[in-house]
């Protein structure tokens, strides 16, 4: 909840702000105070004041006001009078005849004040020589950009053709014209015909072909193309908020030309709860369900401390950790490795096998990796039958074995000694 | 302690000389050997000589250094010439052999009389033997079945002659006619019979090694052995437990109890008794009276008894003899034998009747 006295300190500076921007707009400006030949204009923006005729012997001069060589006010006024006009909605412009003087062109002292305008606003305010017929006005150039394909349905693979156009339906000239194209996701820009860079122009009513290229899709889906967006000023340097273009839509299906490979890799051990050294069977089957050939397929078995692989001639120790490497493995295939595994400590274990390939999807240029792995479940490891021999002292074992050892010897000298 | 040698010769001599091996152990068992050691009381060195090389194998209870083979294919074919000269061949291998095992105070020869090997190693051995050293070397030869061939009657009666004349120091007899009384099949009979003779001849060596009550030893051995024809048979009798010494005494000296039938009491020389058992058992009385009974009918005995705890008695008889009526069929047979051989041979040689079946196809050809 916010407290009253926050409530309020934020309320004061709002109303503060919209005082000061008020008094901002609303606040005049003399934006002329010197003389005019006659004949002459001073141009506001749009505006043209034009002085057509000063009487120095009457002390007066005539104005005629122009909004872009159209007439809005024409007066005659003495010194010391003024005019007012509006001036671009609430703005005011009022024109005071301050002197007139005479000489080869006859010259009229005016001052010029502008309020309810904001200042920075004004682009234009200058002396027209000649008067409104050689003024420069300024206008609004309008960008209407057009992106277009020529099919919005094709197949992961297939080519789509994109094409942006522009075209200046304002009133006046775009200038400083910058065209930013982005790039597409999912698709990969294949070729192109037509491309454009750096600063441009663009007419009014002119038309531009700005580019012209072929996507092609690598992925299926509905996707909405980026639209081309234009930032230009109007001849006056007046800047424009962003043109865009319009956003195709263009649905990608799955291609049949796109194939992958998928291995299934499944181990399977004969059981799961042994007694120490005893073997468990191990299998692992490796089989390819998708429609290409896989490569450099590798499945390493990650082996617990605890434990022994004993492998067959298919699996190859590789930095400690026993590995199938096949170079390539075809659709359809299928091939087992069978394994020994022997646990060597009690324990509960699981054994990882990963397994990693690359094949070639049709479409791109470079070969698609793929990469996963899967764990058993528990291998229950208990004490073997005869685990209780080996925990008993080691003279358990060399009293007997001594003796036997003995017996043995001496059975042996008297078989020599009798032995013909 | 006495140092005895005991030699083995021929195939005969080898099989006792194993069973004495395997008797020493004091078990019967076949893994005797693995899990005891030799009982001899006195240092007792056995050889086994023999060109058969297979039967030097069966031997399972002599040491195989103490096994020694004189090559001569695979023996000698009971043929003693062919014998004489392997030995004369090998005589400076078999010498060294008893030489290498040093000095000793009796040596024993054991062999069969009528096999080929032995009966002809034997006394030339013994001649060797006495010629070289000064300890008393005894024989003790095994005669044969009288069924079972001339050839080996022919051997028996000439091996006995030739060892008599080797220099011997006495010849031990055991009559396999006589033992063969054991029954049983002919090799349980064999086995049974080595077995008797090794067990006297363990009990001989015992006691002549002995701690005894009454005193024999082998100065006694020699004297009783010195007498008589230099023939000498052992009589053995191991006692039940209901019987007494002299029941025991009596059956030791029976022709039951002896490995040479003989009628000791008409035939006997001088005689040497040793007893052992357990004191209780031993009537000091009961074998006085035996032994006066034998003194009075041969002349001298030699008595001995060793006291052992809990044993039942036992008794072991040397005799030498004056003169043996056995031993006499046995040479008359063998004349019988010699004759008979050498009538075939003088048969075969002149009239050559396989020759005359030949002759029958003389200048024909076979016709096909």
């Amino acid at each position: 909840m916010v407290q009253p006295t926050r409530l309020f300190i934020i309320s004061l500076c709002m109303i503060l702000s919209c005082i000061a921007l008020a008094g901002s707009a609303s606040a005049a400006v003399e934006v002329y105070n010197s003389s005019i030949e006659m004949g002459n204009g001073y141009q506001i923006n749009n505006y043209v004041i034009d002085v057509t005729d000063v009487f120095v012997s009457a002390n007066s001069a005539s104005f005629y006001v122009y909004e872009q060589n159209k007439e809005v006010k024409n007066i005659l006024l003495n010194t010391g009078d003024f005019f007012e006009f509006d001036f671009e909605g609430r703005g005011k412009v009022k024109v005071t005849l301050r002197t007139v003087s005479s000489g080869i062109i006859p010259r009229a002292g005016v001052s010029i004040v502008l309020s309810n305008y904001n200042y920075q606003s004004l682009y234009k305010n200058d002396i027209v020589n000649g008067g409104h017929e050689f003024a420069t006005y300024s206008g609004t150039p309008e960008l209407r950009m057009s992106k277009t394909i020529d099919k919005s349905e094709i197949g992961v693979g297939d080519i789509v053709r994109v094409t942006v156009t522009v075209e200046n339906v304002g009133d006046d000239k775009a200038v400083d014209v910058i065209f930013q194209d982005p790039q597409q996701a999912r698709f990969l820009l294949y070729e192109t015909f037509v491309t454009h860079s750096g600063q441009t122009t663009v007419d009014v009513g002119e038309s531009k072909t700005l580019y012209v290229y072929q996507l092609k899709a690598t992925e299926a889906g509905t996707y909405t193309l980026s639209p081309t967006t234009a930032s230009f000023s109007n001849t006056a340097g007046q800047k424009f908020p962003l043109a865009s273009s319009n956003s195709p839509v263009v649905t990608v299906g799955a291609s049949e030309d796109l194939v992958n490979a998928e291995l299934e890799v499944t181990t399977i051990l004969d059981r799961y709860a042994v007694s120490r050294n005893e073997d468990i069977q191990g299998t692992i089957r490796i089989k390819n369900t998708g429609d290409a050939p896989a490569t450099g397929v590798t499945v390493s078995v990650q082996v617990p401390d605890g434990m022994e692989l004993i492998g067959s001639s298919d699996i190859e120790t590789i930095s400690g950790v026993p590995t199938i490497y096949l170079e390539s493995f075809g659709v359809q295939q299928e091939r087992e490795f069978s394994f020994t595994l022997k646990p060597q400590e009690v324990g509960t274990y699981t054994l990882s096998v990963q397994n990693s390939y690359r094949f070639n999807n049709g479409v791109d240029a470079q070969l698609q990796q793929v990469s996963s792995s899967s764990v058993t479940e528990n291998i229950y490891v208990s004490k073997g039958k005869y685990d209780y021999l080996f925990e008993q002292p080691i003279y358990v074992y060399l009293v007997p074995l001594l003796i036997i050892g003995l017996i043995a010897g001496w059975i042996y000298y008297r078989h020599k000694q009798y032995k013909f | 302690m006495l140092n005895i040698l005991i030699v083995g010769n021929g195939q005969c001599g080898n099989r006792i000389l194993d069973a004495i091996n395997r008797e020493s152990f004091g078990k019967k068992s076949r893994f005797a050997k693995y899990l005891s050691q030799q009982k001899y009381k006195s240092n007792v060195q056995t050889i086994a000589i023999n060109t058969a090389v297979n039967d030097l194998k069966e031997m399972k209870f002599t040491k195989a250094k103490d096994r020694i083979h004189i090559p001569h294919l695979h023996g000698v074919g009971a043929n003693r010439n062919v014998g004489k000269h392997v030995f004369e061949d090998n005589k400076t291998h078999i010498m060294r052999q008893i030489e290498e095992r040093g000095d000793f105070d009796v040596c024993f020869v054991i062999t069969s009389a009528s096999g080929g090997t032995g009966s002809s190693f034997t006394p030339m051995l013994i001649k060797e033997m006495k010629s070289k050293y000064d300890y008393p070397v005894y024989s003790i030869v095994v005669l044969p079945f009288r069924e079972e061939g001339t050839l080996y009657l022919q051997n028996a009666a000439f091996c006995l002659r030739d060892i008599r004349e080797s220099g011997s120091d006495g010849i031990i007899l055991a009559d396999n006619q006589f033992l063969k009384q054991m029954g049983g099949n002919v090799e349980s009979a064999y086995n049974g019979i080595n077995d008797m003779i090794a067990r006297r001849i363990l009990f001989l060596l015992d006691a002549l090694d002995s701690e005894m009550m009454m005193v024999t030893d082998l100065g006694d051995f020699k004297t009783v052995m010195n007498g008589g024809a230099g023939l000498a048979t052992i009589g053995f009798y191991e006692a039940g437990a209901d019987i007494p010494v002299r029941s025991a005494i009596q059956k030791a000296l029976s022709p039951s109890g002896l490995l040479f039938s003989s009628d000791v009491y008409e035939e006997a020389s001088r005689a040497m008794i040793i007893i052992r058992g357990d004191r209780e058992r031993l009537s000091i009385d009961e074998i006085s009276t035996e032994v006066e009974k034998l003194s009075s009918a041969v002349g001298h005995v030699f008595k001995g008894i060793i006291v052992r705890d809990g044993e039942l008695p036992q008794v072991l008889a040397v005799l030498t003899l004056e003169s043996a009526s056995e031993l006499e069929n046995l040479y008359s047979v063998a004349v019988d034998a010699i004759k008979h051989e050498r009538d075939k041979k003088e048969r075969v040689s002149t009239i050559k009747e396989v020759d005359k079946a030949f002759s029958q196809i003389d200048g024909m050809d076979p016709s096909y």
